[in-house]
């Protein structure tokens, strides 16, 4: 019973391991290769769903094997309803990007090794319930990354990878040291790197000094935490590396980039920043709801102003991103909820987008609304590809928020959390949806509709394979639109019990 | 008296048989009859030998400490890892210096009599009890090196290497010895044991006296581990010198030095000590300086010997921030963060000699595209950049880790955040490197000729323990642990 999360865990690494150990020639079994281990993983993860008991907030499916005795470090892993979502996002979106990375020619091997190396690292993240653990798990996951972005990047690709890779190196190093700080608080005992057992508010009392000056150890290591957390989601102003690794990123990376590492941030506050700091988290709620505001508006202004398609969608990303700050800063039940839904919803609407631009760019070999000398990029896709129109129609309109896609409902608990707290700020974030839907529409206007560009008459509608792995994602948009009970059933408990103890301080 | 003195012999025998491997070796060569031989029997014997050292070396990690010739010499499971450590650079080097075309053909056999001599002097300093060992040890240690660092004597940079060695060397060597002599004088002893003692009764001139005395002798220590700002040596030497002996100054001279620097100071900084505070507070902020200037400087070399020149200085800052904390634990993360340190740099040393040795140039052009012609030797290459960097899930990750532990322990906050910061440089600066060796496309297909099938070998099984002590280093954290001082 509480294997199969070991399963899910591991199952990547030994797909990647027979990815390695496959001739490097043989190039069609290394896809399939990787298509059985990610497939495998979905199955498993939806096993893991159906198994999944949602009336309780405990940690479920765990496992705990001394790993570091000395230091009191153990192979601690479990999920809760939070990562039960995640889990199930990360398994479908590598699921989908194996289909989609089909395409890719340049060192077919060592590029799926890599992949399925990035979703164990992922899984990792979400289910370390070891503080060590985690930090490994979070800092392991750059690897891949750099690797992915630097090798079958765009051209700016080394620049993009090393930004990335240092601006979160930079956070999780601050992130150690508050680790490490944690750990002789609680007196080096056998939870000292607990995340469970250092939850719940015990480091309010305590004072350290740094540089002659005393803080609170409460807000000093919140903050630490939440550097390493804020760079990743990624908050204004700790934003900049996103749109440079976004663009630069083969598709799959940037649907895994978006779809899940960004997660990784807010998740990062949900787990550990919140709840272990929560005084701090608390009276801070001000200024991450302001810095979550200025994400919203600050993103969608920067998307209006792209003429790169894929950077208008980073910066949406960082704007849907702020959303799910605001969401959690409300630290309400309605905000929390929304927050977890929107990350889960952000995730696949994101990656529909990400993954029909690479379709485009696969025709196109270029990613412009406006080419830099002025004529357009595009013009009239919807005349010469209906399937991907309608693909596209889904996608965009689930990613601005409209009524009946899933995008709604997480930004209406979000909004509804907000209100209860922070009026002003709702007031002016709800600008921010208008900006979002003004910048997907005109971008929506200038690609598909108008004359019929002379560039675009070849371009081939979606074959198969595309429409197959674009299905899943349009179907979870519509039906967590109609129906989001799924997900916020399975959530529930563990969001309340957050909501209880941040109402405690 | 004299059977005290035999049994004590029975301590000294990895000191002892490699004097005698030194001395023997001297002999072979003149034996040898064509000058440009391979000389393979020569470098065979030396690692047999050396591997008999390191045996009875593994052997005396569990006696008891004790101090031998009337107090002269402690050997204490300290002072064994540490030239536990020394032996396996040794035997590293000397294999390099093998097949490296920095070192003339026939020269091999000399390069490994001098790596030998350091050596020895290495094990004198790292188990040194009197300020006459110390500096002796000192003394053994520097002279040869500055032989070794001239080896490639028709090469300016290499005689100037030497040159550059030879007068800093000899300026700190001689600050060093002045200050003992003040030291000398106040105590009027030159016994650790016995000046100890007279450490709480200081006060007034003495203690002044004793105090620059002190700064003068960390001249001498300083500069042996390249600490700021007696580490201006450094970069030229580790050019200029031929890549093995460069890979060798690396690990051996600094090790002796660190441990000498943890010996000294556990001595005279017990707790409560007049000494305490001023010493400490030097090594903090000596420590902060060192890594940040051994950082920032690696960000713009274009050599990758004066990259790795460079990121040395920064790990020995990093390294001697275990001191600062005083007790059992900062000196566990030194001894562990050393063991670790010996396999990277081993490994960093081997694939620039060899990919050197091709193209005749150590710039970072060389390693262009490595991935596409030596996928294997590109990752362990990639792998020990990021190990030395300090990223999970390698060995380098856990030393930091360890360091980092022991000063927030101790509440060193201001000091951790600045190494916090440094490690974010340093990884930018051995990112720059893996990049070209990966994401560069090289020019041509040919093979690098030094990664023949027994290279690849040795460089894979020094891999072994840079990825194995990543995941689990309880053995070697405890191996480490049980290396606690002995002084009294």
């Amino acid at each position: 019973m509480n294997g199969i999360l070991n399963w899910i865990l591991w199952l990547p690494i030994v797909g990647m391991i027979a990815v390695l150990v496959t001739p490097k020639a043989k190039e069609q079994t290394i896809r399939l290769l990787t298509l059985f281990t990610t497939t495998v993983t979905l199955l498993l993860s939806v096993l893991l769903y159906l198994k999944f008991d949602t009336s309780t907030a405990d940690m479920q499916f765990v496992t705990k094997v001394p790993w570091i005795a000395q230091f009191h470090i153990n192979y601690f892993i479990g999920i809760d309803g939070i990562t039960m979502l995640m889990a199930f996002l990360n398994a479908l979106l590598f699921f989908i990007c194996t289909l989609s990375s089909w395409t890719i020619e340049k060192n077919v091997k060592a590029y799926f090794a890599l992949l399925l190396m990035l979703q164990s690292t992922v899984f990792g993240v979400f289910f370390s319930l070891d503080f060590f653990l985690f930090y490994v798990y979070w800092e392991v996951m750059l690897l891949p990354m750099f690797f992915l972005i630097g090798i079958w990047g765009g051209e700016n690709r080394e620049y993009a990878a090393i930004k990335f890779f240092l601006y979160t190196f930079f956070g999780s190093i601050f992130m150690l040291v508050g680790i490490i700080a944690l750990y002789y608080a609680t007196g080096k005992g056998a939870d000292s790197f607990n995340i469970l057992a250092l939850q719940g508010g015990k480091f309010t009392e305590l004072t350290v000094d740094v540089f002659g000056k005393t803080f609170s150890f409460e807000h000093l290591f919140f903050w630490f935490m939440f550097l390493g957390f804020a760079i990743k989601v990624p908050v204004f102003p700790f934003h900049t590396w996103l749109p440079h690794a976004h663009v630069q990123a083969p598709t799959a990376v940037s649907v895994i980039l978006a779809g899940v590492l960004l997660k990784m941030g807010t998740y990062g506050f949900l787990r550990i920043a919140f709840p272990i700091f929560p005084m701090a988290a608390v009276e801070s709620s001000t200024i991450i709801a302001v810095l979550g505001l200025i994400s919203v508006i600050y993103g969608a202004f920067c998307a209006m102003a792209q003429d790169d398609v894929k950077k208008l969608v980073a910066y949406s990303s960082v704007s849907h991103m702020g959303f799910v700050m605001l969401g959690l800063a409300a630290m309400t039940t309605q905000g929390v909820n929304g927050a977890v839904l929107q990350m889960f919803n952000h995730g696949t609407s994101t990656a529909m987008m990400f993954l029909l631009i690479g379709i485009l760019y696969e025709r196109s070999h270029h990613r412009w609304i406006v080419k830099p000398d002025g004529s357009r990029g595009y013009g009239g896709l919807s005349t010469k590809l209906p399937k991907y129109t309608t693909v596209f129609i889904i996608g965009m309109f689930a990613s601005l928020g409209l009524p009946g896609l899933s995008g709604f409902i997480s930004e209406a608990l979000i909004f509804l959390g907000i209100y209860q707290k922070f009026t002003t700020i709702t007031v002016i974030a709800v600008i921010g949806l208008l900006i979002g839907a003004a910048y997907l529409l005109w971008m929506f206007k200038r690609m598909f509709f108008g004359d019929v560009n002379p560039e675009i008459e070849e371009y081939e509608d979606m074959n198969g394979r595309e429409v197959f792995y674009m299905l899943p994602l349009c179907f979870a948009v519509i039906f967590f639109g109609i129906f989001p009970s799924p997900l916020l059933n399975v959530m529930k408990a563990s969001v309340g019990q957050l909501v209880d103890l941040l109402a405690k301080f | 008296m004299i059977d005290q003195l035999i049994g004590f012999l029975s301590y000294y025998i990895p000191e002892i048989m490699s004097i005698v491997l030194m001395t023997t070796l001297l002999v072979f060569e003149a034996a040898v009859k064509d000058e440009n031989a391979p000389r393979i029997k020569i470098h065979v014997y030396t690692q047999l030998v050396l591997g008999v050292v390191l045996l009875n070396l593994f052997l005396n990690l569990g006696e008891k400490p004790l101090h031998i010739f009337h107090n002269a010499v402690t050997i204490d499971p300290f002072s064994t890892l540490v030239k536990i450590i020394m032996t396996i650079g040794t035997m590293g080097a000397v294999f390099l210096s093998h097949n490296s075309k920095d070192i003339y053909r026939n020269l091999k056999s000399e390069f490994s009599i001098m790596a030998v001599g350091v050596l020895v002097g290495g094990m004198l300093l790292a188990s040194a009890n009197n300020m006459l060992t110390l500096y002796l040890g000192i003394e053994t240690l520097s002279i040869l090196s500055y032989v070794m660092s001239s080896f490639k004597r028709d090469e300016a940079s290499s005689a100037e290497a030497g040159m550059k060695y030879a007068l800093y060397g000899g300026l700190s060597a001689g600050v060093a010895l002045f200050g003992i002599s003040h030291l000398y004088g106040v105590f009027g002893s030159i016994q650790f044991v016995e000046m100890i003692d007279k450490v709480p009764a200081l006060e007034g001139v003495s203690l002044a006296i004793v105090l620059v005395s002190f700064l003068m002798f960390f001249v001498g220590i300083g500069y042996k581990i390249s600490a700021f700002p007696f580490h201006m040596w450094t970069p030229d030497v580790y050019q200029g010198s031929p890549i093995p002996v460069t890979s060798f100054f690396a690990i051996v001279p600094k090790m002796a030095g660190l441990a000498a620097l943890i010996r000294v100071t556990f001595v005279f900084t017990q707790e409560g000590s007049v000494l305490t505070i001023p010493w400490v507070g030097l090594i903090l902020v000596i420590s902060a300086l060192t890594m940040t200037v051994g950082n920032v400087t690696a960000i713009g070399q274009t050599s990758v010997k004066r990259l790795l020149a460079y990121s040395s200085i920064g790990h020995v800052g990093m390294m001697i921030l275990g001191i600062v904390v005083m007790n059992n634990e900062g000196i566990q993360a030194i001894l562990f963060y050393g063991i670790v340190y010996l396999f990277m740099t081993l490994i960093a040393f081997y694939i620039t000699s060899h990919l050197s040795d091709m193209y005749g140039t150590d710039s970072y052009d060389v390693f262009r595209g490595l991935i596409y012609k030596h996928p294997v030797m590109a990752i362990i290459m990639a792998s020990v950049l990021f190990s030395l960097a300090g990223l999970p899930p390698f060995s380098g990750f856990i030393a930091k880790f360890n360091i980092f532990s022991v000063i927030i322990a101790k509440k060193h906050y201001g000091i951790a955040l600045i190494a916090a910061i440094n490690s974010v440089i340093a990884l930018y600066y051995y990112m720059k490197l893996a990049k070209t060796m990966i994401f560069s496309e090289g020019e041509g297909e040919e093979k690098v000729l030094g990664f023949t099938p027994l290279n690849q070998t040795v460089i894979i099984l020094l891999f072994v323990p840079v990825l194995f002590l990543g995941i689990f280093w309880d053995s070697a954290m405890a191996l480490a642990g049980n290396a606690a001082l002995f002084i009294k």
